[in-house]
C-alpha cells in the first residue's frame, strides 16, 4: 500500500466526562517505529485501544491500513498485531498451543509457532504451559503472539515494562527486525531509553495531547542545549565545569583544554526526559 | 496479506480451545468424573422396589366375623394385609413399634416385647403394622342400635396422609355394612395422569431426573469458571482483536456449554438405563433445553464474578434454587404452585415423565413449550450480559 499505515487526525476519546485523548494527530509510515512517550495516564494505552477498535473514538478520526477505526472490519484486524500491557495468555495451555489457537483465528493452517518462539528465545519452552513461565517469558510470549499472523501494523503497549535488561534488549531486537520487514510499529513506553533506541520518531504525550513529535535528534536539538562537561583535578578532589556549546564559551574551553589538571572532556546533550519535563513540567515516571 | 477465515472455523477453534482448557482444569475434571461415577453408583444403590402393600391391624375382640371377612378379602388383594390383634392397647403398641408382631405358619398372630425376638415362634415372619383400627367391643350392637360408637385409627407416622384419610372412609364403610344400611354414596375413582396402580415408580426411577439435573449443575460451575477466567484474564480481549467477533465468541460458549452440560447429562442417563429406543428423542430435546438454560446461567455468573470464590458463590445462588423442583419428583404430589412456576420445573417434570412414566412427545410437549420460554429468557439474558462484559473490558 502507499501512504501511511496509521493515520490519525484530531482523534478524541472520553471516559464519561474525562477527556483522555484530546485531538491528537500523527502518521506512521510502513517500516517506521513511532514511540509514544509519556507518563502513566497520559493517554497512550487509550490511543492504542481506539486504533485497534477496542474503543470507539469520541471525535476526529483515524485509519489503520486505510480502514476507518470506527468501522468493525475483521479484514483489517487480520493484518494487525497487538501486544497488551497485561499478559492475557491462556495459562493452562502451552506456548505452542497458545500461538496455534490464535493462528487458527486468523485462518492460518500451519503456523510456524516454533519459528516465532525461536525469535523470542522461547523455543526450548514451546511445550511448557504458560503458567510455568516467568514474567519476562510471558512478555516474550505476548510479543510472539503479536507476530503470529505476520502483521503489517504492530501495536506494542509497554512491551518491555518491568523486564530485565537482557530480555528487554532481545525484545527490542525483534521489534527492529519487524520494522525492517516493513511493518509499521506504534510503541508506547514511559522508558526514554527505549524510545531513544528504538523509535524513528517520538511523540511526547501528556494529558491526552501530543506536545512534541519529531526524531529524537531533532527533539534534542530543538528543545535541549548542547554543552561540554570538563573534569579537572583540584587538590585531592575533582572539579567539574559545564560550558554551553556556543561561541561565547570557546575561549574558556580552550583554556581548560590546555590545563595540566584536565582529566576528561565530554560533550553532553539533553535527555528526552529533560526535554519532556521542560515541555510538560512533569517527569515520565509519574 | 489478507487471509479468508470462515465464522464456522473461528467458532470451532474457540470450542476446541475451551475443550482443551477444560481437560487441563484438574478441579472440574475430577469433579465431573467423580460426580458421574458417584451418581451412577448412587442410582444403583437405591432400591428398585416399591412398597405397595399396607398392613392393617384390627382389634379382634368382638369383631371375629369382620376380621375373618377382611382377611378373606385380603387374600385376593396383594396390596392389603389384615392382622388381627387381641386388644386396643396391644394394637396401639404394635403400630407404635412398642410390640413386635409375628405371624406363624398357621396364620396366628404373636406379639412379643421389643428386643425379645428370641420369643418369636419358630418359622414365623415379622409383620409391620402400618395402621390399626380399634373398634369398641360393643361396636356391632351400638351401630345396629343407630348410635355412633367411637372407632380409633392408629397410624404410623410414615403412612401418607391420603392413606390415613382412606382408612377413615373404610371405617365408615364398615359401620354402614354392619348396621345393615347401604352406603349413601357410590364411590368412583378417576386417576388423572398416568395410572400407575400396581406399577408405581420406585425411588430409583424417581432419582433419574434429580441426578441428571445434578450433572447439569456441576458442569455449570465448570462453564462459569471457564468464562470467568476468560474475562478476568482478559483473554477475550485478545480474541476479539483477531478476525473473531463477539458473536463468534458467544456462539462458541453456547456450543461448548451445551455440549459440556448436556453431553454429560445424556451420558449419565445412558449409564442409568434411561435412554431407550423410545425415550431418547424426548430426552435429548429435554436435556438440550436444560443444558441451554444452564449455559445461560453460566454466562451470567461467569461474567459477573470478580474472582473464583465470587463466581462460585454466584453460581450456587442461581443454581441451587433451581434444584428445588427435583424434590417434587421424589415425593410426587408435593409440588406447590411456586415450585411449578420455577424455570427448571418444566424440564425436570419432562425428564420425570419420560424416565419414570415412559411418556412421549404428546405428554411432555406442552411442558416443553413452557420450558422453551424460560430457556429463551435465561439464555438471552446470559448472552446479553456476557456480550456487554466482553465488549466493555
Amino acid at each position: 500500500m502507499t501512504g501511511p499505515a496509521i493515520s490519525v487526525r484530531d482523534l478524541r476519546f472520553s471516559y464519561g466526562d474525562l477527556e483522555a485523548v484530546k485531538g491528537i494527530s500523527f502518521d506512521v509510515q510502513p517500516g517506521e517505529i513511532l514511540g509514544f512517550l509519556g507518563p502513566n495516564g497520559a493517554g497512550k494505552s487509550t490511543t492504542i485501544k481506539v486504533l485497534t477498535g477496542q474503543l470507539k473514538p469520541s471525535g476526529g478520526g483515524a485509519t489503520v491500513l486505510g480502514t476507518d477505526v470506527g468501522v468493525d472490519d475483521p479484514a483489517m484486524q487480520a493484518r494487525i498485531g497487538v501486544c497488551f500491557e497485561e499478559k492475557n495468555l491462556y495459562p493452562n495451555m502451552s506456548a505452542t498451543e497458545n500461538l496455534e489457537f490464535f493462528a487458527s483465528l486468523y485462518g492460518i493452517k500451519d503456523p510456524d509457532a516454533l519459528g516465532v518462539l525461536r525469535r523470542v528465545g522461547l523455543a526450548d519452552r514451546a511445550k511448557d504451559r504458560v503458567k510455568t513461565f516467568s514474567k519476562g517469558m510471558r512478555q516474550r510470549m505476548m510479543i510472539s503472539r503479536a507476530f503470529i499472523n505476520s502483521p503489517d501494523v504492530l501495536f506494542l503497549d509497554e512491551p518491555t515494562d518491568g523486564l530485565d535488561p537482557v530480555t528487554s534488549a532481545a525484545i527490542r531486537t525483534t521489534i527492529e527486525e519487524e520494522a525492517a520487514r516493513g511493518v509499521a510499529v506504534l510503541l508506547t513506553t514511559h522508558d526514554m531509553f527505549e524510545a531513544d533506541q528504538l523509535a524513528d520518531r517520538i511523540a511526547f504525550i501528556n494529558n491526552g495531547e501530543i506536545v512534541a513529535l519529531d526524531t529524537a535528534d531533532n527533539l534534542k536539538l530543538t528543545y535541549g542545549t548542547r554543552s561540554v562537561k570538563v573534569r579537572l583535578r583540584e587538590g585531592d578532589g575533582v572539579r567539574e565545569e559545564v560550558l554551553p556549546l556556543d561561541g561565547a564559551s570557546s575561549a574558556r574551553l580552550a583554556e581548560l583544554a590546555a590545563s595540566p589538571d584536565l582529566l576528561t572532556i565530554h560533550t553532553e546533550e539533553a535527555t528526552l526526559e529533560q526535554i519532556f519535563i521542560q515541555l510538560t513540567g512533569r517527569g515520565l515516571a509519574g | 496479506m489478507t487471509r479468508q477465515v470462515s465464522r464456522v472455523a473461528i467458532v470451532a477453534a474457540i470450542v476446541r480451545k475451551d475443550v482443551r482448557e477444560f481437560s487441563r482444569d484438574t478441579l472440574y475434571l475430577v469433579l465431573s468424573a467423580v460426580g458421574l461415577v458417584m451418581f451412577v453408583g448412587l442410582f444403583y444403590l437405591v432400591p428398585d422396589t416399591v412398597e405397595e402393600s399396607l398392613t392393617v391391624g384390627i382389634q379382634q375382640t368382638g369383631m371375629d366375623e369382620l376380621v375373618s371377612a377382611y382377611q378373606a378379602g385380603a387374600e385376593t388383594d396383594e396390596a392389603l394385609d389384615v392382622v388381627p390383634v387381641d386388644t386396643a392397647e396391644h394394637l396401639r403398641a404394635a403400630v407404635a413399634g412398642d410390640l413386635e408382631v409375628y405371624r406363624t405358619a398357621s396364620g396366628e398372630t404373636v406379639l412379643v416385647g421389643p428386643g425379645a425376638a428370641a420369643q418369636a415362634p419358630e418359622g414365623s415372619t415379622t409383620v409391620t403394622v402400618d395402621i390399626g383400627i380399634a373398634f369398641p367391643v360393643d361396636f356391632v350392637a351400638l351401630t345396629t342400635a343407630g348410635q355412633q360408637p367411637t372407632v380409633t385409627v392408629y397410624t404410623d407416622a410414615d403412612v401418607p396422609s391420603e392413606v390415613q384419610d382412606a382408612m377413615t372412609s373404610v371405617v365408615r364403610e364398615i359401620a354402614y355394612t354392619l348396621s345393615g344400611r347401604p352406603l349413601p354414596v357410590t364411590e368412583a375413582t378417576v386417576v388423572l395422569g398416568t395410572d400407575r396402580t400396581g406399577d408405581q415408580a420406585s425411588m430409583r426411577d424417581r432419582l433419574r431426573p434429580m441426578l441428571a439435573f445434578f450433572v447439569l449443575m456441576i458442569e455449570t460451575f465448570a462453564l462459569s469458571s471457564l468464562i470467568a477466567n476468560e474475562i478476568l484474564n482478559r483473554t477475550v480481549t485478545a480474541v476479539l482483536l483477531t478476525p473473531a467477533r463477539v458473536g463468534d465468541f458467544l456462539a462458541a460458549k453456547t456450543i461448548y456449554g451445551t455440549l459440556l452440560t448436556g453431553g454429560q447429562a445424556l451420558l449419565l442417563l445412558a449409564a442409568i438405563g434411561a435412554l431407550t429406543a423410545t425415550s431418547w428423542g424426548p430426552l435429548l430435546v429435554t436435556v438440550l433445553l436444560g443444558a441451554l438454560m444452564f449455559t445461560g446461567i453460566g454466562m451470567i455468573t461467569g461474567s459477573a464474578g470478580k474472582d473464583f470464590i465470587g463466581t462460585l458463590f454466584l453460581t450456587m445462588l442461581l443454581v441451587l434454587p433451581l434444584l428445588v423442583p427435583t424434590f417434587s419428583v421424589l415425593f410426587p404430589g408435593t409440588a406447590a404452585g411456586w415450585v411449578m412456576a420455577m424455570p427448571s420445573y418444566p424440564v425436570i417434570d419432562a425428564l420425570d415423565q419420560v424416565t419414570s412414566d415412559g411418556a412421549g412427545w404428546s405428554e411432555i410437549g406442552p411442558g416443553l413449550l413452557g420450558a422453551l420460554v424460560w430457556v429463551v429468557v435465561i439464555y438471552v439474558a446470559g448472552v446479553l450480559v456476557l456480550k456487554r462484559k466482553a465488549e466493555t473490558l
